[in-house]
């Protein structure tokens, strides 16, 4: 008897092949609401040039030839607006489901990209050679059920560590038939430690589309298909509920342009992507969050390149229901000469911790002395007030 | 378990067709590859030094160059990398001392460098292996060490080239010259501490940390300019040209180590509690053999060889073996690696590793027979999650199966399998001759899907590789 891969797949999963055991892993334990997604911008992101301060008297002046007119912009309030790509994020906003943070920096001065990570993903306040991510610590700290997942090429420090978690890539080795799966799946049986991982992999190839190319159209790079897959793994009952995402290109040192421009595109792709996973994920979205971040901004003013070199502060964004309501977070230190970091940069007033302990404690039921385990020597560093409900 | 299958799959990097019924003696067939010499690269296959000094002085000079001239550094570049890959990975592939060539990944991994995170490392990844860990993988774990802090690829990495000492003339200098205030990087020494030597919890403190890097600095790299490459001249020759002159390298010259004394933090220093007095280079090189005679350095290194061989949860007793192996010859890589060999809890039937993606794919060829390797396969393993000399941070990858059995990996393995069975190549190959390199119990139920001849021979290799068994050693 042929099936075909999805009949093959369910038989599976629940119970058709008997001898199959419940997955110990990934979707066999009891609730708990909240979702988490983290979507790491890797490069730099030039927060600048995406939430753009076009009420600030030295604005204009700042970004010369980079600077927007307010007419190219989506006015967010008398301060900021959207760039012209990030126009989509629009109905995020009118729906009270969008915060901007900006002047947003992690907890140590560095222009790195390595070190920037590291910190940005491991949740501490130094570069480390060797630490978990601060998501798999909070897998660590929380009770009830949960489950996490790389849906990314690789495994982002974010979401390294002891607890186990899952991955999703659409990176595609090769096209693979039932049949053949089916045989493997057979082997796979004769192994107790591996069986179940093997099934997890099937089934989330199921959850994530049922044409059997599904790996192969959420291809690198392209935002929203690869949303739109991790929003089907993440909208399921049981499915993971706290993911780690990257997507890379935002180091624009040259010709980062402006509408219509390299960047202005990339923005385009990533508001298109983060509307398209609210779609996807239907009723599953009102318990989600999802932060948006990266690991500095750039410089203040262009370069000689008509791009931005590494910088200090930048935006980020807090996208989900439990979001208070639209507005932007932020301490805003101004422009001006004398209000830029080293002459050079915007100026840090917003800890990128506390802005993520914000979004975790509106999104999961964790105490403050959890989530100074998930951020360590983060204790005098507070929530962000007002950013989520 | 076979015996023999045991020594070639987890010492070994993977059984060849025929070898488990040449090897009748496991452990005598081991030690037998100790006693050749280092195992050096044949230097046909190797680019030269200049060639090498080239690709990196490309990298270090973009802004003042056309994009002809990018193109071409670029051009440079891959194509030393990509001929860097191959060769260590035909090394692995086709060694006839698998044993001896695991180690050498085992140590390149323990002290690697990363070309994913630092660029200017990428032209000297495959230098390093062959001038730092080749060398001493039979030798003395100090003379390793002290050739990685030596080596460009490691100075560059963990940027103690750009490290100055915050007294020594060169900063001050600097300050005088561009104002630009220069100093102390203190992260080769945090992982020389931390990732190299005593581990984590080894016993240092921060305050080790920043001497240690006081004792390193001056440790650069020679060949690319750079601002540790001014060179001061008598006081007469600057009062003649008003100005301090640039070293500038040639064009075809190696680069390599210098220590520049007057980028060296003078005085008196302590390191864990041990003084050293203001030696110049001599200072760092006793501080570095010291970190690796400490007791900590030999558990910390005993326990990850263990968790390498025996299992991801190392008994304490072999790690206790291997740690007074270590110490009571002074760090002689080639009697740990004889200890191994005698280690019963290595020979255990319950103790086995997951394959990571390079140990994987390098099983694969050798199990195909391949002496060669497709030109894709630094891109075959970069999409598994294992690039060559790119792990994502200094502690290199692990080999827990924790970090590699994911399932999607899992799936990946069988995608690439399916992909590498179908090509024409492997047409000649009976899926039933693969069966003795697996080590598969009687009545696995890979034996009868690998003799079922009404499934087709190409998915029958593919099962075989991609099976559950084949992913263990």
């Amino acid at each position: 008897m042929t099936m075909n891969r999805r009949e093959f797949v369910r038989n599976m999963c629940y119970g058709g092949i008997a001898t199959f055991a419940a997955p110990r892993v990934s979707f066999a334990q009891v609730a708990q609401n909240g979702r988490l997604v983290f979507v790491l911008l890797r490069g730099g992101f030039d927060g600048l040039a995406a939430i753009v301060p076009y009420g600030d008297p030295d604005y204009a002046a700042l970004r010369g030839s980079f600077a927007f007119k307010e007419s190219e912009l989506t006015p967010l309030d008398d301060t900021f607006g959207l760039a012209p790509g990030l126009s989509p994020l629009r109905t995020l906003w009118d729906s009270n489901e969008l915060a901007v943070v900006h002047a947003m920096a992690i907890p140590h001065r560095t222009r790195s990209h390595f070190d920037g990570q590291a910190i940005l993903e491991t949740g501490l306040d130094h570069p480390a050679g060797s630490s978990d991510g601060w998501l798999n610590r909070l897998l660590q700290v929380m009770s009830g059920r949960r489950s996490g997942i790389a849906i990314a090429a690789g495994m982002p420090l974010s979401l390294s560590g002891p607890y186990q978690v899952e991955s999703w890539s659409p990176t595609q080795l090769g096209a693979v038939d039932d049949a053949f799966l089916e045989r493997l799946a057979v082997l796979y049986r004769a192994d107790a430690t591996l069986q179940n991982r093997f099934e997890a992999a099937l089934q989330q190839q199921e959850l994530v589309g049922e044409e059997p190319m599904a790996r192969g159209t959420a291809r690198r790079g392209a935002i929203t298909p690869l949303m739109q897959a991790a929003a089907r793994i993440l909208r399921q009952d049981q499915g993971p509920n706290i993911a780690a995402m990257e997507f890379s290109g935002w180091d624009t040192h040259a010709n980062q342009g402006m509408a219509g421009g390299a960047l202005d595109r990339l923005l385009g792709q990533l508001a298109e992507g983060l509307v398209a996973f609210r779609t996807a994920m239907g009723p599953a979205w009102q318990t989600t969050t999802v932060v948006v971040m990266t690991e500095f901004g750039r410089t203040a003013r262009p370069n000689g390149t008509r791009g931005t070199d590494h910088g200090t502060a930048g935006a980020g964004f807090v996208i989900g229901p439990h979001v208070t309501r639209a507005k932007v977070v932020s301490d805003w230190p101004g422009v001006g000469q004398n209000a830029l970091y080293e002459g050079r940069d915007l100026k840090p007033t917003l800890d990128t911790r506390a802005v993520l302990k914000a979004a975790l404690s509106g999104t999961f039921d964790l105490t403050a002395a959890q989530l100074d385990r998930v951020f360590p020597n983060s204790s005098t560093v507070r929530a962000s007030s007002g950013l989520m409900l | 378990m076979d015996v023999a299958l045991r020594a070639l799959n987890r010492f070994g990097l993977g059984a060849r067709r025929g070898e488990r019924q040449r090897v009748s003696d496991p452990r005598g067939w081991l030690k037998a590859q100790l006693d050749g010499g280092a195992p050096s690269l044949h230097a046909s296959d190797v680019p030269s030094p200049g060639v090498i000094g080239d690709a990196v002085r490309g990298l270090r000079m973009p802004g003042q160059r056309d994009a002809q001239e990018r193109r071409e550094a670029r051009r440079h570049l891959v194509e030393l990398s990509a001929g860097e890959a191959r060769t260590a990975l035909e090394a692995r592939i086709s060694s006839d001392r698998p044993f001896v060539e695991r180690l050498v990944a085992f140590w390149s991994n323990h002290l690697c460098v990363s070309s994913g995170s630092k660029i200017l490392v990428a032209p000297l990844a495959g230098a390093y292996e062959r001038d730092v860990i080749r060398p001493h993988v039979l030798g003395r774990f100090e003379d390793m060490v002290l050739a990685s802090a030596k080596h460009p690829a490691m100075l560059a990495y963990l940027d103690n080239f750009q490290s100055i000492g915050p007294s020594s003339p060169g900063a001050r200098m600097g300050q005088r010259n561009n104002g630009a205030k220069r100093g102390l990087n203190e992260n080769y020494a945090r992982e020389l501490l931390e990732l190299h030597t005593l581990g984590v919890n080894g016993g240092y403190t921060q305050a080790d940390v920043q001497e240690l890097a006081r004792v390193l600095t001056g440790w650069t790299i020679d060949g690319i300019g750079g601002p540790g490459a001014r060179v001061p001249q008598s006081t007469q020759a600057r009062r003649a040209n008003g100005a301090i002159r640039r070293a500038q390298p040639q064009p075809g010259s190696a680069i390599g180590f210098t220590f520049r004394e007057r980028l060296h933090e003078p005085g008196t220093k302590t390191v864990l509690k041990e003084h050293y007095k203001e030696d110049g280079l001599a200072e760092g090189e006793r501080a570095i053999r010291a970190l690796c005679r400490h007791p900590s350095t030999a558990t910390f290194v005993a326990t990850k060889l263990a968790t390498h061989f025996i299992s991801d949860d190392p008994p304490p007793a072999a790690v206790d073996r291997l740690a007074r192996a270590f110490r009571s010859s002074d760090g002689d890589l080639k009697v740990v690696a004889r200890t191994l060999i005698e280690e019963p809890e290595a020979w255990r039937d319950d103790a086995r590793k997951f394959r990571t993606p390079q140990d994987w794919f390098v099983a694969v060829m050798r199990a195909f027979g391949a002496n060669e390797v497709n030109p894709n396969a630094p891109v075959v393993l970069r999409q598994l999650r294992q690039p060559l000399w790119s792990p994502p941070s200094p502690k290199g990858f692990g080999d827990a199966m924790q970090e590699w059995a994911d399932p999607d990996s899992l799936l990946n393995r069988g995608e690439l399998a399916r992909t590498i069975s179908r090509q024409p190549a492997m047409a000649a190959l009976d899926p039933r001759a693969l069966i003795e390199v697996v080590d598969v119990p009687a009545g696995n139920p890979l034996h009868s899907l690998i003799a079922d001849t009404s499934i087709p021979a190409p998915e029958r290799v593919a099962l075989a590789i991609a099976g559950p068994a084949f992913q263990w050693r």
